[in-house]
């Protein structure tokens, strides 16, 4: 299966001056997330989070439709987004996307893979929906609270922090977190 | 029809039109309607047995045809009827014996002789099948088929030039040509322009297409063919157009840029530096006028040496782990026959790798910045090499990095499961790719993949399980399946798994499958000869029974045949020994406690397997309920295999004989194959056929007269006939047509086998070669088995030496050394098996 591929080479290419190192061209592409390629979602989540999920996460992901994602670089599976929806509190009509994970394997980053999947979610969560359906008000997330690359890339796209949650995450050394919220729609 | 009054003939009559409408059971009423008053009509009961034929009664179908005959022997219908019934049971000696017969009542009838032709073409016939063309051309000179098929006919007996005195006639005698382009007639032009080409005289044959040009509807191939006879005529100028102008069709054919290389003078075997750059240049152009063509890009490599190569070479790879090719190391290593172009593809990518760590690009040169999945490729390219040049541990290292780097890449995974494979550690090997099958479960070919890899680690139960997810899932037992698919691979793997667990009923069993499989191929054929003479593609027709001539020569026929040969041989050696190779050299009572954790094993599988014909046989005939129908043949279905140990095999009678239907094929077909005669000679000395047995050692020597394995049956050779000798059943006239050939086989050497074998040790020290080794230890062992055991031991230990053997002790000969010396039963294994555990760390033999 090849994913849809966006052509990045004019993006990269276009910041080229005489002097700066040329960067060669690269496709990328969005792709579903189906049982026959979860393997590959399990490895990455193994690899790019200390968590370990549990089965029903994965039973969720084939759910979600557009709110799950996996990222191609040239054809290679590099990076996945996962979200699901929560009813906002006290209303029938609205809802909150949480952003369980997004990533994006090391040697990928920097490139715009994650901006990519984030502005996917985004679009999803601005689609207006059936009438009677809840519609996406706010999108958040938690990020343990040294992880700078994180809250640098949130913040870069109008995350803000609301909320500092100490003792989030009581299995691991640094156990606070932020919560970061963008309210859309 | 004969001696029937008219009502009954117009019955009979009617009965004949429902066997040639397939309506067998309307037929089948006619019939005994007939025998109601004339129970004697004796074609009537041949009809009767044919009908019997095909509603599934094959008994009464011969009682019915044979009682038919008696009662009339002289009916050409009798004997025709009879002939269908042994076509029908695939005895193709005596249908045609039967059609022989009927034709001599009744010499001018069309369908019987068609019916015979069909035959002799399947059992190549060809004499058989000329001359009936012939009548039939006779009798029918209006209908195209009839001539053709004698051309056919003689192409195949090799006399191409009486088929264009065929086709010529037939054309003379066309009076106007189809004005259209008629697909058929154009397809009769091309075959008659093959014939020509076959005769060898290109010149005619090129002026023939010319005529014929304007009616061929396949322009490719007039192109082609006139190109390819530009070339053989030496009209180089036309040739280079010709094969231009193909190449502006399609840039990516690898013929016509060989043909472009012939026309010029270039691209031969011995090429001069001039040559070269000439070539070079060739391909730069064409690069350019292609700019998309692989080909063209490729070839450079193939044609450049020495500087030109790392610099063709350079760009080439490049480009392509730019791009993210996975088979780039796949296409890369064919260049490897040369030496000099391995060392400097390793040279070129080891500096990639030391640039892209470094800077991100290529070179040093800062210009580009290349995307993450360059470095990927190159490591994924650089694992693969170390791979082939069996350095374990770099090879590891590089996948391992890869791996780290892009956990998720499927093709990561094949590769480390590939060089553990190599590395001799088939459990982690299959591991590595189960780990790849569950990144990709939509991915049939790592599927199938993966279940190689468990066979070969002997796991059985997993590759089942694995296998059948891509088999169809609608039928009782998913794996039989894989035989209806005719997944050959599978049998092999299996059978060959079954074999190293000492099932040698099971192995034989999937050897025989194959086998099978083997004669359905020749079997389909049946159909074709008719098809393709009505539909006209006579090109592929004879490329299909030329193929189909060659059939067994396959790949897989000669390993499965192998294989089958050598179990039927270890079952001739040991009749009782279901033992497998563990079990060699064991003491009793380690055999006794390894057959009973065997047998434990069996019976779980055993219970597990009845469990599932439960299930099988509920849900069958649950399907059965709901299509509403017929039980019984689910029934039948779950019945399933009633001789799961291929116990058939194992209590045969005479198992060399058996040995031997798989061995014929190969002697016609794999003649020049050394293994061939090798495995003869296993055969025929068990048999005691001792000329035989000569025949096969003579025609080894001709094929390779160093061969490792030929020394020592030469040693066993001299053996049988000493035992043979002293038993007195040596017979003077054998005896005298072995000596005869004893020089041929022995050189100077006498009958002192001793030194015969001191002979071949001195003369092979120098090849460096383990095997040569083996066979010298097994030799020196058969000689003496009581005293030289020691000295045999000795042979086999100087395989330690570095500077002989350092390059060739690969992992295979290693083991083969090891099993030689459990054969020996020696007390030095333990010694052989810690020293190869220092050279092979992975290896689970020496663990
Ligand atoms: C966070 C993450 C997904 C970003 O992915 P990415 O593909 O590298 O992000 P992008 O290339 O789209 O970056 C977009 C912008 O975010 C900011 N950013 C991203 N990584 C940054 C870093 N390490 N330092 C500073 N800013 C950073 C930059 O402004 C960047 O734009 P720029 O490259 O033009 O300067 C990635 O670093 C990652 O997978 N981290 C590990 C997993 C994780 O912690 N996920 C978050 C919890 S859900």
């Amino acid at each position: 299966m090849t994913p849809p591929a966006i052509d990045m080479s004019s993006t990269t290419t276009a910041t080229t001056t005489e002097d700066k190192p040329k960067n060669v061209g690269f496709r990328v592409g969005l792709g579903d997330i189906t049982p026959n390629n979860l393997g590959q979602l399990k490895r990455l989540n193994t690899v790019l989070f200390p968590v370990v999920y549990a089965p029903g996460f994965y039973k969720d992901v084939l759910e979600v439709g557009e709110f799950a994602k996996i990222i191609y670089f040239n054809d290679v599976c590099v990076g996945a987004v996962c979200c699901r929806k929560e009813p906002a509190a006290g209303s029938a009509t609205e809802q909150n996307l949480y952003i369980a994970t997004l990533g994006v394997l090391a040697p990928y980053r920097r490139l715009g893979l994650g901006s990519e999947m984030l502005k996917h979610i985004l679009e999803q969560a601005n689609l207006p929906v059936v009438a009677g359906q809840p519609k996406i008000v706010k999108l958040y997330l938690h990020v343990q609270s040294n992880n700078e690359e994180a809250l640098e890339f949130y913040k870069k796209h109008g995350f803000e922090v609301t909320e500092k949650c100490e003792n989030y995450y009581p299995q691991f050394e640094v156990s606070d977190a932020f919560k970061l919220e963008k309210i859309v729609n | 029809m004969r001696d029937l009054p008219s009502k009954e003939a117009n019955l009979f009559r009617e009965i004949l039109k429902c066997y040639e409408l397939k309506q067998y059971k309307r037929g089948f009423k006619g019939a005994d309607q007939i025998l109601k008053k004339f129970p004697e009509h004796g074609e009537t009961l041949a009809m009767k047995g044919l009908f019997y034929n095909h509603l599934e009664k094959k008994e009464l179908a011969f009682e019915f045809v044979k009682k038919g005959i008696r009662h009339d022997m002289k009916s050409h219908i009798c004997w025709h009827v009879f002939g269908l019934l042994y076509r029908s049971d695939k005895n193709y000696e005596e249908a045609a014996k039967c059609y022989a017969h009927a034709l001599k009542y009744d010499k001018e009838n069309i369908q019987i002789l068609r019916d015979l032709s069909l035959l002799q073409i399947q059992m190549r016939n060809l004499e058989g099948y000329v001359d009936t063309r012939h009548i039939l051309l006779e009798l029918r000179p209006q209908n195209r088929q009839y001539w053709v098929a004698v051309a056919i006919g003689y192409q195949l007996l090799g006399k191409p030039e009486l088929g264009v005195k065929v086709l010529t006639t037939y054309e003379e005698t066309l009076k106007d040509l189809p004005s259209t382009p008629d697909y058929e007639h154009s397809e009769l032009l091309l075959y008659h322009n093959t014939l020509l080409e076959e005769a060898g005289d290109f010149q005619v044959a090129l002026d023939h297409l010319d005529t014929i040009e304007k009616q061929v509807c396949d322009r490719k191939a007039i192109k082609e063919k006139r190109a390819k006879y530009f070339l053989a005529l030496g009209r180089l100028t036309e040739a280079e157009a010709a094969y231009r102008e193909l190449l502006s069709l399609n840039p990516d054919n690898m013929g016509y840029f060989e043909g472009l290389g012939k026309s010029l003078g270039l691209g031969s075997d011995c090429q001069t530096d001039e040559d070269e750059v000439k070539i070079l240049e060739m391909f730069k152009q064409l690069q350019k006028e292609y700019p998309r063509s692989n080909a063209a890009k490729r070839l450079p490599l193939r044609y450049a040496t020495g500087e030109a190569f790392v610099k063709v070479t350079d760009e080439y790879i490049r480009s392509m782990l730019r791009k993210g090719v996975p088979s780039l190391f796949v296409n890369i290593k064919t260049l490897y026959s040369d030496s000099a172009k391995q060392a400097a593809v390793e040279k070129l990518v080891l500096g990639y790798l030391i640039a892209l760590d470094k800077s991100r690009g290529f070179d040093h040169s800062g210009a580009v910045v290349e995307p993450p999945t360059a470095l990927l490729w190159t490591l994924y390219f650089l694992a693969q090499h170390f791979d082939l040049k069996r350095e374990t541990e770099q090879a590891l290292e590089y996948i391992n990095r890869a791996i780290e780097h892009t956990p998720t890449l499927v093709e990561l995974y094949m590769a480390k499961g590939r060089i553990l494979k190599h590395a001799g550690d088939h459990v982690a090997a299959m591991a590595a790719l189960n780990e790849a099958r569950e990144l990709d479960l939509q991915d049939r070919f790592i599927n199938t993949k993966c279940t190689k890899y468990m066979l070969r680690a002997d796991n059985m139960a997993d590759a089942e399980k694995t296998t059948i997810l891509f088999t169809r899932a609608d039928i009782p037992n998913p794996l039989n399946d894989l035989v209806d698919m005719q997944t050959q691979w599978f049998s092999l793997e299996a059978g060959e798994s079954n074999v190293r667990q000492g099932q040698i009923g099971r192995a034989l069993k999937r050897f025989h499958q194959i086998d099978k499989h083997f004669n359905d191929y020749t079997e389909d054929q049946f159909d074709f000869h008719t098809y393709c003479l009505r539909k006209m593609t006579l090109r592929a027709y004879v490329s299909m029974v030329r193929l189909e001539d060659q059939l067994r020569s396959h790949p897989y026929y000669v390993r499965a045949a192998q294989d089958a040969v050598q179990c039927y041989v270890r079952l001739f050696d040991k009749p009782d020994g279901s033992e497998s190779e563990e079990m060699e050299g064991m003491t009793e009572a380690e055999k006794k406690k390894f057959k009973s954790k065997q047998r434990k094993a069996e019976l779980k599988a055993q219970q597990e397997a009845e469990e599932k014909k439960k299930k099988a046989a509920a849900t069958a005939a649950e399907t059965a309920k709901k299509a509403g129908g017929n039980a019984a043949a689910a029934a039948a279905a779950v019945k399933g295999d009633e001789d799961p140990e291929g116990t058939k095999y194992t209590k045969c009678e005479d198992p060399l004989g058996e040995a031997l239907k798989f061995l014929q094929p190969l002697q016609q077909l794999a003649d020049t194959r050394i293994e061939t005669h090798l495995m003869a000679f296993e055969i025929y000395v068990r048999k005691n056929k001792l000329l035989l047995a000569l025949k096969a050692l003579l025609k080894s020597i001709k094929i390779d007269a160093n061969h490792a394995t030929l020394h020592e049956q030469l040693v066993r050779f001299t053996l049988a006939i000493q035992k043979s000798s002293s038993a007195k059943t040596l017979k003077p006239s054998v005896k005298a047509v072995i000596d005869k050939h004893w020089s041929e086989l022995y050189g100077t050497h006498g009958q002192d086998l001793t030194a015969f074998n001191a002979g071949f040790i001195e003369k092979t020290k120098d090849q460096g070669s383990v095997a040569h080794v083996i066979s010298a230890a097994m030799s020196v062992y058969l000689i003496d088995p009581s005293k030289s055991l020691a000295k045999a031991e000795e042979l086999l230990f100087s395989v330690e030496d570095e500077k002989r053997f350092g390059r060739t002790r690969t992992l295979e000969n290693v083991i083969l050394v090891q099993k030689t010396l459990k054969g020996f039963k020696s007390a030095r294994q333990q010694e052989w098996k810690a020293k190869a555990g220092v050279w092979f760390p992975n290896a689970v033999a020496f663990k």
